[in-house]
């Protein structure tokens, strides 16, 4: 322990340039044998919400708050290769009404990101996803609840312009989103306007697509993002109805990223607002991390 | 070098698992349940007792014409055309309602309370609309089908479908007229064939005795209702069972009976059930036995309690003097040793529920969107009479017994509940898990139903008393589980539903069915 803790300083100390950390949504890769680690933090709330298509506000909910901390590694296999992981830790509550909040550990989540093509300041990079539940939280108690205890699967395409002299870039992506079906703690539920005899609920797939305009320079990005986020099947809220499983959920969201990360440790921030949607929250986002790279070359 | 090696690995095997955790299938599977031949025909069941006929000959049967006349000799080739070849569709349908008449339609019944169970919105005033029955797919909804509504529609739809099959079982064996595939070897059947008669059809007797009730309880389904009811007569033609004239005949018979049985609803007090000038007299009275700290109402705005004078409805297997003798003992005074211990076992929960408590409690919880307690048990009791092979007369005894008992259980309870007006825990702290009923907490609603269906089962079914009893205990547990009864609330309702259920026990032992 005492070794890999030295080794790891020792690591950082010789960082010779710049530190970039890297999601699952953006064109940035690690070098070949390095880690960033960034640890999170989301708070995320909203006080109306769409049921089916009707905005409302609802009082025995009064504000509803999702938080969450996460550890997300990202690795390079090579500097064309990155694997993501993330984990997050959630917890919920409400401001008014007597629904219990939930928390607990949610689902393990692991990406590879794959720059395909690179000519010139263009690129185009596949990534595929996918997480699995860790945490036996109760799925079906929406909004309170702090996953769906599905399995999911991600297909990305990715594409990526960035200007070399001034930094600019733009990126450009589309998703599909698999979803299993998952287990409620009851037999019988109401869906569809049809009851199903069973506790196997079909959770629908998903699609997302998103640009985002920004600068990448040296030790910092900030940039500008809208994206799209939408269920390919699903029924709505029923007038007055909590949320389920089975809903087609929608949102469009806009909001802003920025990172400063001059040497092995940096800090990012995201904020996000949703303008539109459909069976989900208006929320407002923001998530702040914490980075540190290391390089493992020796 | 190696750990981070061995990072790598797991990273790669993490991604490579969740891809071969996913398989494509998103398929659901739910129990089928498929036609039988019945253990026992119950030829007797004409004689059994009725619960709103005084006699089977309050309704009346056309007497059917000879087997052998030229006029059932043509609704026979009708058949044979009809039941020669089937589409997918058909077949579908034949299997569907081969299960059993009795069966589906409470099925469907329960579906209906599903879709029907939601409270109204609040209006931008703070005020909560009532639901008109003349208006009922405005918002809100008429019917707002929650536990008292649910157990009575499913009590009016079992004593319908009970009393109009005993009326069909005699004149079934007044009659005896049989299959048609008795008649004529050549016709082609896709369902079991007993011995019994089969004018006027059991199926069409259960389906527009169903419908009569169910379009009265759901104003807003009758197109569903009607398609349904369609479809069931039209699938006994297409499995070869009945001929349009046993159709006919059980169609009108299920009319006539359903039509008594819905005179008695019309006069039952639910009308009044949704009263809400009497809560000041019950607060007032609460207060003047010593209840510190009456009900309120948790929601905001502040929501009209559920149906305050339910209690004033008539009961089905015991009188209105019963219903005062057997109402539960006061519960504990707020504060005192027995309240305080049963708060701080909510109190403990509340810090930290644990996984299989709240497992418990969701699996129970039958709230909005769900077809309430009453309709679980009902599903119970009808899977309960599926597998055990009864006909369609006992199963509808079966689903009279334990719906009647659901009914008055409710009635109790409400009662019970508005008498004492005692607070939810909520009022003094407690979160919820399961979301909160807006009605006072003593005693717990899903302890009566529960031990009401369970001890109506256990004498139905002594085999599996030992199940039934663990279910209804574990319901009413839930209740604690969910944080929104006390201890207190949910072995109240335990004892007043065997109460409940022991009327039901004392009926069906009377009705002369020797079971």
């Amino acid at each position: 322990m005492k070794t890999s803790l030295k080794c790891l300083t020792i690591a950082s100390l010789l960082m010779p340039f710049a530190a970039q950390a890297q999601m699952p949504n953006d064109a940035i890769y690690m070098g070949k044998n390095q880690l960033c680690v960034a640890g999170m933090y989301s708070h995320t709330s909203w006080n109306q919400y769409w049921e089916n298509t009707f905005k409302r506000e609802n009082f025995n909910i009064g504000t509803q708050t999702t938080q969450s901390v996460m550890l997300m590694p990202a690795f390079g296999i090579s500097k064309r290769v990155n694997v993501i992981m993330s984990l997050p830790y959630i917890w919920t509550n409400n401001s008014a009404g007597n629904l219990m909040g939930q928390h607990g550990i949610q689902d393990l989540s692991a990406w590879l990101k794959v720059k395909a093509v690179q000519t010139g300041g263009f690129s185009l990079n596949a990534i595929v996803g996918g997480s699995i539940p860790m945490g036996n939280y109760v799925a079906s108690f929406m909004p309170m609840s702090i996953g769906m205890q599905c399995r999911t699967f991600t297909g990305r395409l990715l594409a990526n312009y960035k200007e070399k002299r001034t930094g600019l870039y733009i990126t450009a992506y589309g998703s599909y989103g698999w979803r299993s079906n998952t287990k409620v703690d009851q037999d019988a539920y109401l869906a569809d306007n049809r009851v199903y005899n069973t506790n196997q609920v079909s959770v629908p797939n998903t699609y997302d697509a998103a640009v985002r305009l920004g600068v990448l320079r040296k030790g910092w990005q900030t940039e500008v993002w809208a994206e799209h986020v939408s269920c390919l099947s699903g029924d709505n809220i029923r007038r007055n109805d909590m949320p389920f499983l089975t809903n087609n959920a929608k949102a469009t969201s806009v909001g802003w990223y920025g990172k400063v990360q001059p040497r092995n440790i940096g800090v990012n921030a995201r904020v996000g607002y949703v303008v539109d949607g459909q069976n989900v929250g208006q929320s407002t986002s923001y998530t702040v991390g914490l980075l540190y790279q290391i390089n493992f070359k020796k | 070098m190696k750990k981070y090696n061995r990072i790598l690995a797991i990273g790669s095997l993490v991604a490579s698992l969740s891809i071969a955790f996913v398989s494509c299938d998103k398929s659901i599977s739910e129990p089928q349940r498929v036609g039988y031949t019945p253990a026992s025909i119950d030829e007797k069941a004409g004689n059994w007792k009725t619960y709103v006929l005084t006699a089977p000959t309050d309704v009346t049967v056309a007497t059917p014409v000879s087997t052998s006349s030229s006029t059932y000799q043509a609704e026979l080739t009708d058949l044979k055309s009809k039941s020669a070849s089937l589409s997918q569709e058909q077949q579908e349908a034949v299997v569907y309602w081969g299960a059993g008449a009795v069966y589906r339609w409470n099925e469907i019944a329960r579906e209906l309370c599903a879709r029907y169970n939601i409270p109204p919105a609040s209006t931008p005033d703070g005020k909560y609309p009532v639901p008109d029955a003349a208006n009922p797919l405005a918002d809100p909804k008429f019917p707002f089908a929650n536990p008292p509504y649910a157990s009575r529609a499913l009590a009016y739809l079992s004593v319908a479908q009970y009393d109009a099959l005993v009326a069909a079982w005699s004149y079934k064996y007044k009659f005896n007229r049989v299959a048609p595939s008795k008649v004529d070897a050549t016709v082609r059947v896709a369902l079991p064939v007993s011995a019994l008669p089969t004018y006027p059809s059991e199926d069409a007797v259960v389906a527009a005795a169903s419908a009569v009730v169910l379009k009265a309880m759901f104003p807003g389904e009758v197109p569903f209702i009607e398609a349904k009811l369609a479809e069931h007569q039209n699938s006994r033609l297409w499995a070869g069972m009945n001929v349009a004239s046993d159709l006919a005949a059980g169609v009108d018979l299920g009319n006539q009976a359903a039509a008594k049985v819905m005179a008695r609803a019309k006069t039952d007090g639910m009308s009044a059930a949704n009263n809400q000038a009497v809560t000041a007299g019950m607060i007032q009275a609460a207060k003047e036995r010593g209840l510190t700290e009456v009900w309120v109402s948790q929601e905001t705005p502040a929501r009209p309690p559920m149906l305050p004078n339910f209690g004033a409805v008539s009961t089905w297997n015991f009188d209105k003097t019963t219903l005062l003798q057997i109402r539960p003992p006061a519960p504990p005074a707020l504060n005192d040793a027995n309240y305080q211990k049963d708060m701080a076992e909510l109190q403990g929960i509340n810090k930290s529920q644990t996984r299989e408590q709240a497992r418990i409690a969701n699996y129970w919880a039958d709230g909005p969107g769900s077809y309430t307690p009453p309709g679980h048990w009902h599903r119970t009791a009808a899977n309960a009479a599926n597998e055990a092979k009864y006909s369609e007369v006992r199963m509808a005894r079966t689903l009279a017994l334990v719906g009647t008992a659901l009914e008055d259980a409710a009635i109790g309870c409400w009662d019970a509940k508005y008498y004492y007006y005692y607070p939810r825990p909520q009022q003094f702290g407690m979160k919820t898990s399961v979301g909160l009923p807006n009605f006072p907490s003593y005693p717990s609603g899903h302890s009566t139903f529960s031990a009401a269906a369970a001890t109506v089962l256990t004498y139905i079914f002594p085999d599996k008393a030992a199940d039934f009893q663990a279910e209804a205990v574990e319901a009413s547990t839930s209740r604690v589980f969910g944080l929104i009864h006390y201890r207190f609330d949910s072995n109240g309702g335990l004892d007043h539903g065997n109460k409940i259920g022991t009327y039901a026990i004392t009926r069906g032992k009377a009705d002369g069915s020797g079971l």
